[in-house]
């Protein structure tokens, strides 16, 4: 960015009851999917019931932040102020390790556009997006 | 086929339609309304159900003087006009009504610059939700820079590309093809040849999604008369009969955490099409598939047995799917071309081949035509013949 203001805040999230395990623990650092305490299944987006066993006992619990990149688009054109100065960006759909089919949406950083490839080994980093929003980012596992 | 009332296509009908017309939903909903009962011979004091996704239906009879009405029905989160046409298909298959309207109304979105520069947010409640603060499932999308459809169509190209080795190119051979077919059909809105170099000289939107991969956002009204088989046959236009349908969801509508971007909800309603019905996808003449963005029409071939699975590319590379290839697809133009209309063009030009008054794009003898909508989370299909 050439400015050391934003040109504009970003859409902030708002979390509730459901969510919020999800946001304090990206206050810590820590990457948190809801976890049926009965099967086992995480599910993701965080929902009131778990659809695999129906059972109500659900909780956010730590993952590994280790994922594998299942599919990528370069976005180009903003749809929103605050990303006018930060195109082009890598948002990724990632499978995360703990699950087959467990999806999270977010951006792969630190890696150029022809490394780019299907089940491609990712790591989470939390990246201060402005001063009021962080983020938890994907970008190529080291070692 | 279907049991209970055979189910007839009887009349079908567009409103103006471009960009910032001025018209609002309901002057769309009554132009497109009253050019398909002049289409049918009938008048509004034949319908007896209603079903519309853009205006509210029961608004729509009542201005339009239907009345009683015996069913009606309408939708929000649905794959568009698939809803209101597979829900008037079933109302009329089951007694519900005798003759269903089934309405689509579009009005045209704001551009990406403008929402960029936060100037369309104001009094257009679906543009300001990118705007707002992210609540619900929208906190996963939205502070991500996520969340605008060209951004998922631009997951599900690139997971295409990456599965099945599909290239660029391939999307290409399917733009320029519809674009072609645009070029024979007066009421597409592009209509001029476009060839290879222009086609990948034209910009990403959301990278491999390039603008012409992109419906057309266009003000639009679309209208649809079903009606039994029975009335069909008094009426004044060659009878075409609905042989099967299918209406299909397979998860909520976070097209971004899909758990496999290439068999997604088409393939399910595929599947549901085909065991309703003896015929099977040779005996399929010309096929409407939806093209809200090129991909989509991809899973659609593949989804309905055209061609393999991760087989559309080669299949509309070699030339099948243009006029005198061996199955013509979207011979309107697709909305890329004639504009944003959610599938309702695909019905009427499914319709208007197996009437055979489609001109200088007929395909000779089309007595079997599919025509589908939307992708991902839910879809519908629609198997239709002629009478």
């Amino acid at each position: 960015m050439s400015s050391t203001e934003p040109s504009a805040k970003p859409p902030m999230p708002v979390p509730d009851e459901l969510t919020q395990f999800f946001w304090d623990g990206v206050a810590r650092h820590e990457l948190c999917i809801q976890r049926c305490q009965t099967c086992g299944h995480y599910i993701h987006y965080p929902k009131t019931i778990c659809r695999f066993c129906q059972s109500r006992d659900l909780a956010g619990e730590r993952v590994s932040g280790k994922a594998t990149l299942y599919s990528w688009t370069i976005a180009t054109q903003p749809f929103h102020p605050f990303w006018v100065d930060k195109i082009p960006y890598t948002l990724a759909t990632v499978e995360l390790v703990e699950q087959p089919r467990l999806m999270f949406m977010s951006q792969v950083i630190d890696c150029p556009e022809e490394e780019l490839e299907g089940g491609l080994p990712l790591e989470v980093a939390f990246v201060e997006m402005s001063s009021e929003l962080t983020l938890p980012l994907f970008r190529p596992a080291r070692g | 086929m279907v049991t209970g009332n055979r189910v007839a296509i009887v009349g079908v009908g567009y409103s103006t339609v471009g960009r910032n017309t001025g018209l609002s939903p309901d002057e769309l909903m009554i132009q497109a309304t009253m050019a398909s009962l002049a289409d049918s011979g009938l008048t509004v004091r034949d319908i007896d159900g209603i079903t519309s996704v853009g205006t509210e239906p029961l608004n729509d009879a009542w201005m339009l003087g239907i009345e009683p009405l015996n069913w009606w029905a309408s939708g929000l989160m649905v794959p568009a006009f698939a809803y209101s046409a597979l829900s008037a298909i079933a109302a009329v298959a089951s007694g519900f009504c005798h003759t269903a309207l089934a309405l689509r109304m579009i009005q045209q979105q704001p551009s990406g610059a403008s929402m960029a520069a936060g100037t369309a947010a104001r009094g257009n409640p679906m543009v300001a939700s990118y705007f707002a603060a992210a609540a619900g499932d929208r906190q996963f999308l939205s502070p991500f820079g996520a969340g605008n459809p060209t951004q998922w169509a631009g997951l599900l190209t690139q997971r295409h590309m990456a599965e099945f080795g599909t290239t660029e190119e391939q999307f290409g051979h399917h733009v320029i093809a519809q674009r072609y077919h645009a070029s024979l059909n007066d009421d597409a809105i592009f209509r001029d040849p476009l060839t290879m170099d222009e086609y990948l000289a034209s910009r990403y939107v959301s990278k491999p999604l390039r603008i012409l991969d992109c419906d057309y956002p266009v003000d639009s009204g679309a209208a649809v008369i079903f009606t039994t088989e029975e009335r069909a046959r008094d009426l004044q236009k060659p009878v075409v009969l609905v042989e099967s349908y299918a209406l299909t969801a397979i998860r909520d509508l976070n097209f971004e955490i899909l758990e496999d971007m290439v068999r997604t909800a088409p393939a399910e309603s595929a599947r549901s099409l085909w065991s309703r019905t003896d015929l099977e996808p040779s005996d399929v003449d010309t096929a409407h598939l939806y093209d809200g963005f090129s991909v989509i029409t991809f899973q659609w071939l593949e989804a309905l047995g055209f061609c393999p699975p991760g087989g559309a590319g080669p299949f509309v590379e070699a030339g099948n799917t243009r006029l005198g290839g061996s199955l013509p697809v979207n011979t309107d133009g697709g909305a890329c071309n004639v504009g944003r209309r959610h599938g309702a063009n695909f019905c009427i030009e499914a319709t208007r081949q197996l009437r055979g008054e489609c001109g200088e794009r007929q395909v000779e003898g089309a007595d079997v035509s599919v025509w589908s909508t939307a992708v991902g989370p839910f879809a519908g299909a629609v198997l239709l013949t002629r009478g």
